[in-house]
């Protein structure tokens, strides 16, 4: 057997024991990383307690239950009551999820017999309930967090076979008889976006991302066409040059960095490096490694953004403990750990601020039948990474806790 | 333990000539005053904090209060004399829905080209009358030593 492959799970600690080993860091966002880590499981009686006319619930195209997707209606996600949002998968019970009931009427986060916190289902945004002058509905072209507007601009990614093995949109395209979306039109992205806009204090950010598309005469060119066609559609409503926004796109060059700051209102740009370590970059992300020439060139090209957008408008997003995955994955955690802050160090030298999202192993994905790390390590790998970000003094505003939600380390610079 | 504001508190709270005062502290102590905002009651009787700015300090300071359960205080001065020193928690912060966008709009009528950050749940813990007049006797009748002797003489001493 190899060596990796017999990485052991000792006793976990549980949420209580790590909110009492580390109390510098706020109980709520521990809970958040517990959540999104285990998952949710909604009881019968918590979705009796949903009201479509209120609350946010995940449409048939991107709905999951229990790990199958299907078009059951299950809300989008939960809110704290400090307002940290949580994105959270719904899971079957054998995977010892947190449940979500109703208490006294309230929707709430139960652990065995104990009343965890209270939350609230997501409120959905009016122009959910509309549909496009082409026939379809708003909320299958821009979907909504509780302060920000998303747009997926394809769902296909042409790494294909060679997608990052956490990531399932490869063999979910595969999946027959899944509800697709139509491919989106910029007339009615426009038309969306100006509802939206309608509702006042509803949206503060614009989130874009996509499938990587490697075609073009320089690799991602066509890439960067669409979403500049994307941006300039948007930005006709409104009145400045730039508006609050964020790409999460592929390794770009110089050069269309350079024509995508020009020609649009962007204000920001992310690119994931996933997995701070080039070799296992090359293991997990095989596609990346391929298309610009490895990890270290990708590195280099969100590095050189920095000088396009700005410091504080650049990031790199990893998928947090997926540097653990067997069998070619770091061993322990401390390894993990220090491995990835070392290198979160060294992009922030250069004034770009990594941060993850909890690794939840997608049951569609290569990565299906592996485990997520304990709840300890990612305590101490939000903290290690907000800690880098305030020694460099980067902020990260275009990805915070409200215009994005998703991230537990930037959930964290709200008291920096 | 929260507690029941008066009828008088929440006129003042609710009158818009009234003197308000927010006092936080941050992680150090570091104690932190503002004046002139908004504030509003809930129908469940809690103080209602509009914070217009994301990185003002005090935001900073009622996300840590939250966090790691510190207290916050309030004082509030009325035109006739009233004066009055809220303790209390800070329990929720709406960021979003119908109560935020709610309170966006109406500080948007009353302030003009502002935004809105967060609208701030504080629940009452301890309502002090710090009405000067009321303070002292209070203190002379529980604490008779601290006052100076030429206060007892004789008026033709």
């Amino acid at each position: 057997m190899n060596v990796a492959l017999k990485r052991v799970h000792e006793r976990e600690s549980t949420l209580s024991d790590v909110v009492s080993k580390y109390p510098d860091v706020p109980r709520l966002i521990i809970l958040k990383i517990d959540v999104q880590r285990r998952g949710v499981h909604y009881t019968r009686r918590a979705l009796d307690g949903l009201d479509p006319a209120v609350h946010q619930l995940r449409s048939a195209i991107w709905c999951s239950r229990d790990g199958i997707y299907t078009d059951t209606n299950v809300p989008e996600s939960l809110l704290l009551r400090d307002g940290t949002s949580i994105v959270v998968e719904s899971v079957s019970t054998d995977k010892e999820p947190y449940l979500v009931d109703l208490v006294d009427g309230r929707p709430a986060l139960i652990d065995g017999d104990e009343v965890i916190e209270f939350v609230e289902f997501w409120e959905k945004p009016r122009y959910y309930d509309l549909v496009t002058s082409s026939g379809i509905p708003m909320k299958d072209v821009i979907s909504a967090r509780p302060q920000r507007l998303s747009i997926l601009l394809s769902t296909v990614c042409h790494f294909g076979k060679n997608s990052c093995l956490y990531c399932e949109i490869h063999n979910n395209n595969k999946t027959k008889g899944r509800p697709v979306r139509p491919k989106l039109r910029m007339e009615d992205v426009s038309e969306v976006v100006r509802e939206a806009l309608r509702e006042e204090g509803r949206f503060c950010t614009f989130c874009i991302t996509g499938g990587s598309i490697l075609k073009g005469q320089e690799v991602f060119d066509r890439e960067v066409d669409l979403y500049i066609e994307l941006l300039q559609a948007i930005g006709e409503h409104f009145g400045s040059r730039k508006f609050p926004s964020q790409l999460v796109a592929s390794a770009y060059s110089e050069k269309q960095l350079r024509r995508l700051y020009d020609t649009t209102g962007l204000m920001s740009y992310t690119c994931d490096l996933e997995v701070l370590d080039p070799e296992k970059f090359r293991w997990i992300c095989p596609g990346k490694a391929e298309a610009v020439g490895g990890y270290e060139v990708w590195k280099q090209r969100v590095i050189r953004a920095v000088d396009i957008f700005g410091r504080g408008n650049v990031s790199s997003g990893i998928v947090g403990g997926v540097e653990l995955a067997t069998p070619y994955g770091f061993t322990t955690e401390e390894e993990a750990l220090e491995a990835t802050l070392a290198e979160a160090e060294s992009l922030a030298r250069h004034g770009v601020p990594a941060f993850f999202v909890v690794w939840v192993p997608r049951p569609n994905s290569p990565f299906r039948d592996q485990k997520s790390p304990s709840l300890d390590y990612y305590v101490r790998l939000t903290r290690g990474l907000e800690r880098i970000k305030a020694a460099y003094g980067i902020t990260t505003d275009f990805d915070d806790y409200r215009r994005c939600g998703n991230h537990p380390d930037t959930d964290l610079s709200r008291i920096r | 333990m929260n507690i029941q504001l008066s009828e008088e508190l929440i006129s003042l709270f609710n009158d818009a000539t009234a003197f308000k005062a927010l006092a936080t502290i941050d992680g150090e102590s570091t104690p932190n005053v503002v004046t002139g905002r908004l504030f509003r009651i809930s129908e469940e009787g809690n103080i209602l904090y509009l914070e217009h700015l994301e990185s003002s300090r005090t935001n900073h300071n009622l996300v840590g209060a939250l966090w790691f359960e510190r207290q916050v205080s309030i004082a509030v001065q009325g035109r006739r004399g009233e004066n009055y020193q809220i303790k209390g928690r800070p329990v929720k912060v709406h960021i979003t829905g119908t109560l935020f966008q709610k309170y966006y709009i109406e500080s948007r009528a009353i302030l003009g080209e502002v935004d809105l950050s967060g609208v701030w749940v504080i629940e009452p813990t301890e309502v002090i009358d710090e009405s000067p007049l009321k303070r002292q006797a209070e203190e002379e009748q529980a604490r008779p030593f601290f006052r100076h002797l030429d206060r007892f003489c004789k008026s033709d001493n």
